[in-house]
């Protein structure tokens, strides 16, 4: 009971420990808690790659698909529309997808596996709504210069044909195109073998 | 004074009192041994492949899902799909739901056969074992076979071709005397009297007796993966988890007697 | 820091609720294990809490959903069976650490003057968990679940008069369907654990106005030193934390072992029928309640009248929140009492362990009869209480701890 009995350095280093210890023990009691909220199997299973069959979309065509419950558009461009690509590059903030993990940088000018199609994740890079899709080549409320492309309704940001940004708008980056595939008329959505 | 009656009353009726559940077997009695062996892979795969051939086509597995059957028994996706999914639409992803429509197999079966996800935590693997193993001919039921463990299955025997046609018959066993000794005459030879209800082989099937076990075994052992998947993991983890709370119980421990120092 | 400090603590009392409760209260220097299961009690409601509200997540109040969103949580859910099996096996050691927790009061007369209601509210909360636990065990929606559910609703059944139209009014339909299921899960889920928490703060509030006992069963109050504080006391913080911290790694590792390598328990805390989808149409052929119920179910089945089963039963709980009042003797702990005392109290123990046996296993003639020997015994310990407590010799307990 006299104080020259309490060892205060061993409790020091046991108090140390045992919270060390204790504290260590932490994050892996929190990892079922925190991994319980990633998607199950099911919600997995759910978001699995879709698979269009494109051989009955016309050129200059749109379809939506869902991938995840989210919308993808598939788009069939027409030739002179992508001759006319470069010349909207002067409006866009990045034309070359440098700012973005551009997949299939380089392919082909429709940023996608094919020549004549771009697959784009119909999700707006700013705040998320879907964007809508104006093909005509005419003047319209948001830019009298319009040239066809995507123009989002909520936030009036706008992306060229190819889903590519444009200078002044809120969103920050093109839009995503997704992992996909091509095998004959069959499109895979969500899937894509070489890349990882 | 009632606390020796109690007692005297325990002793006396204790045997009676605990043990008059009926055999976890049926009229086959205890139940035949069964260790699972989770981290055998080949028995597991063996045991689905047996599962397919033979079960998939009535019993369903609907909490299951084939990816996840792939990866813990490290088979690839292409030879699951090549071999044992018959089904060119499912994906990976898909639950195990089996192919027959509920409607016809009640008018087959009379009931639709169960799923079998949880066969193995609802019964047994003991059990299970057994029940697969003891089959036998009965001419008087719809299909032509009655079960030990489970008298009245309405279920035909599809391993039959591989077990062989067994049938129920008698045959001489020891007569155990009452200090639980085998009763012997005065030549020393085991007394005995004729018992039936033993199952045997009438005439043999594509396996031998020691290969249908084994057989019976691996698609136990399936089955008891697939009752709970995360089995292999719980107690792989349970070892860790063991080891922390004891490291910091005898921590705690050396700090409380520190500071018992206080007051003692 | 300093000044925002003292902003919060001039106008809310931080400084005084931690010394009051935490760093000053006096806790008796020498107590023993069965000291620690109120503590156990709180680390265990924690976890059935926090694993609680992840299992509310995926799970689903349907008739169809149910049963399959709980093997959902099995296999889809990452880790969702640490989280379902942490619940199920912390069910089971919540009813364990406090029955044990109650039969320490009962030992050591932590019911006696002032703690009356502590005793009372601390009752309370075993009732409420009952409750709790029952609702929690329909939710899966197994043949147990249904079964258990379709015989414990039935006893409203026994009530005269209204007994019948209050069944269907708690299942809100014929059978347990889902509407049963969903009603059930709001009162598991919200309900009942508002209830719980809130009485286990009055418990606690209650507690240290008037300090905890020790196994002597002496008042540690009579000698206090100048400042009025217990010359047998301890700061609780930080000797009965550490103390606290020893139990709690100890209990930990048990339930880890549990957790982890048993979480059936052979049957006794999640049962096998479990783990088939309810049918309304089969009875499985042996039902029993999980393992914290059976004394009581034991008792149920040993009186021959659906009224009379459930007073029985009803009063077996009942009757524990008089026992301040039917304890008569002049000191509180068990080591000083007389001889019939302590003949009572194993004997009290020994039938509620043989009815706990007893209400697991399927009904024979014999055990019938061994149910009413024990619920006599169990009632008797309670009846005649007054009676031996008052005449029997006592011994004189220390002055000090």
């Amino acid at each position: 009971m006299t104080e020259s009995t309490k060892n205060n350095k061993r409790r020091k280093v046991l108090i140390g420990m045992t919270a060390a210890f204790g504290a260590a023990g932490i994050p892996f009691a929190a990892t079922p808690f925190i991994a319980a909220w990633n998607p199950s199997a099911k919600a997995k299973a759910l978001g699995a790659a879709v698979k269009v069959d494109i051989s009955k979309i016309e050129e200059g065509q749109i379809v939506q698909v869902a991938w995840r419950k989210q919308p993808v558009f598939v788009l069939r461009h027409t030739k002179s529309s992508i001759s006319n690509l470069p010349s909207v590059e002067t409006k866009l903030a990045d034309p070359n997808s440098l700012s973005i993990d551009e997949p299939y940088r380089d392919l082909y000018p429709t940023r996608s596996k094919s020549d004549e199609f771009s697959i784009l994740a119909g999700v707006c890079t700013h705040l998320g709504c879907s964007p809508k899709y104006h093909p005509e080549v005419e003047p319209k409320p948001w830019d009298a210069t319009w040239t066809g492309g995507f123009f989002c309704p909520c936030h009036g940001s706008m992306f060229d044909i190819v889903g590519r940004v444009f200078k002044g708008v809120p969103a920050p980056t093109n839009l995503k195109v997704p992992p996909h595939n091509f095998q004959g008329s069959i499109l895979t959505i969500g899937e894509d073998k070489e890349i990882t | 004074m009632i606390k020796i009656f109690i007692i005297i009353f325990s002793i006396y009726f204790a045997p009676s009192v605990f043990s008059a559940e009926s055999a976890p077997c049926g009229d086959y009695g205890e139940c035949d041994d069964y260790s699972y062996d989770l981290y055998n892979n080949e028995s597991l795969q063996k045991g689905l492949a047996t599962y397919i051939n033979y079960c998939y086509g009535c019993h369903s597995l609907k909490y299951s899902r084939w990816g996840r059957i792939a990866a813990d028994l490290e088979i690839p996706e292409e030879i699951l799909f090549e071999n044992l999914i018959f089904n060119q639409e499912t994906k990976p992803g898909d639950l195990m739901t089996g192919s027959m429509i509920k409607r016809n197999a009640e008018e087959w079966f009379g009931v639709a056969p169960p799923d079998l996800t949880l066969v193995t935590r609802s019964h047994s693997p003991e059990w299970v074992y057994t029940y697969l193993r003891t089959f036998y001919e009965d001419d008087s039921k719809q299909y032509g076979v009655n079960n030990l463990v489970y008298p009245g299955a309405a279920m035909p025997n599809v391993l039959s071709h591989l077990q062989g046609k067994q049938v129920l018959g008698c045959k001489e066993v020891p007569i155990i005397a009452s200090n639980g000794g085998v009763k012997r005459d005065e030549n020393r030879n085991d007394i005995t009297e004729e018992k039936c209800g033993y199952l045997k082989i009438k005439e043999s099937g594509e396996l031998t007796q020691a290969g249908f076990d084994s057989l019976i075994y691996d698609l136990t052992n399936f089955l008891v993966y697939v009752g709970e998947p995360a089995k292999r993991d719980r107690e792989r983890i349970g070892w860790y988890v063991i080891f922390f709370f004891i490291t910091f119980t005898a921590l705690s421990f050396l700090l409380y007697r520190e500071y018992q120092k206080d007051y003692h | 820091m300093n000044t925002v400090f003292k902003w919060f603590n001039d106008r809310l009392p931080i400084v005084n609720t931690f010394e009051r409760h935490l760093s000053k209260h006096p806790v008796p220097k020498k107590v023993n294990f069965w000291y620690l299961f109120g503590a156990l009690a709180s680390v265990v409601l924690i976890i059935q809490i926090i694993s609680g509200i992840w299992l509310m997540m995926p799970y689903q109040n349907t008739e169809e959903g149910a049963f399959s969103s709980i093997e959902f949580i099995m296999r889809d859910v990452d880790y969702g069976w640490v989280i379902r099996y942490m619940h199920t096996t912390g069910a089971s050691m919540f009813f364990a650490v406090v029955y044990l927790h109650m039969f320490r009061g009962l030992l050591y007369g932590s019911y006696k003057k002032p703690r009356e209601l502590v005793w009372i509210f601390g009752m309370t909360i075993y009732l409420v968990m009952m409750a709790e636990g029952f609702l929690g065990y329909v939710l899966p929606y197994g043949q147990m679940s249904y079964w258990g559910a379709q015989v414990i609703i039935s006893l409203f059944g026994a009530i005269p008069y209204i007994g019948e139209s209050l069944e269907v009014w708690v299942r809100g339909d014929y059978y347990i369907s889902g509407s049963t299921v969903s009603r059930f899960f709001a009162l598991h889920v919200v309900a009942l654990p508002l209830m719980l928490i809130a009485l286990v703060f009055m418990h606690l509030v209650a507690l240290h106005e008037v300090g905890a006992g020790n196994p002597e069963g002496i008042d540690i109050e009579e000698h206090l030193d100048e400042d009025g504080v217990p010359l047998d006391s301890v700061p609780f913080f930080p000797y009965k934390v550490l103390n606290a911290l020893v139990g709690i790694g100890v209990f930990m590792t048990v339930f880890s072992i549990i957790m982890f390598f048993f979480p059936e328990a052979g049957g006794y805390f999640i049962e096998k029928a479990n783990f088939e989808e309810a049918n309304p149409l089969s009875t499985p052929e042996h039902i029993a309640p999980v393992w914290y119920y059976s004394p009581y179910y034991a008792m149920l089945r040993a009186v021959p009248d659906k009224l009379g089963g459930l007073i029985v039963m009803a009063g077996a709980i009942a009757i524990l929140f008089v026992v301040p009042w039917l304890d008569r003797s002049k000191v509180n702990s068990i080591r000083y009492k007389g001889i019939f005392s302590k003949i009572a109290i194993s004997l009290f123990a020994i039938s509620f362990l043989t009815l706990g046996y007893l209400g697991t296993v399927p009904v024979t003639e014999l055990r019938t009869l061994m149910s009413v020997i024990c619920t006599a015994i169990y009632f008797l310990f309670f009846f005649l209480m007054p009676i031996y407590t008052s005449l029997e010799s006592t011994k004189q307990p220390p002055e000090r701890l």
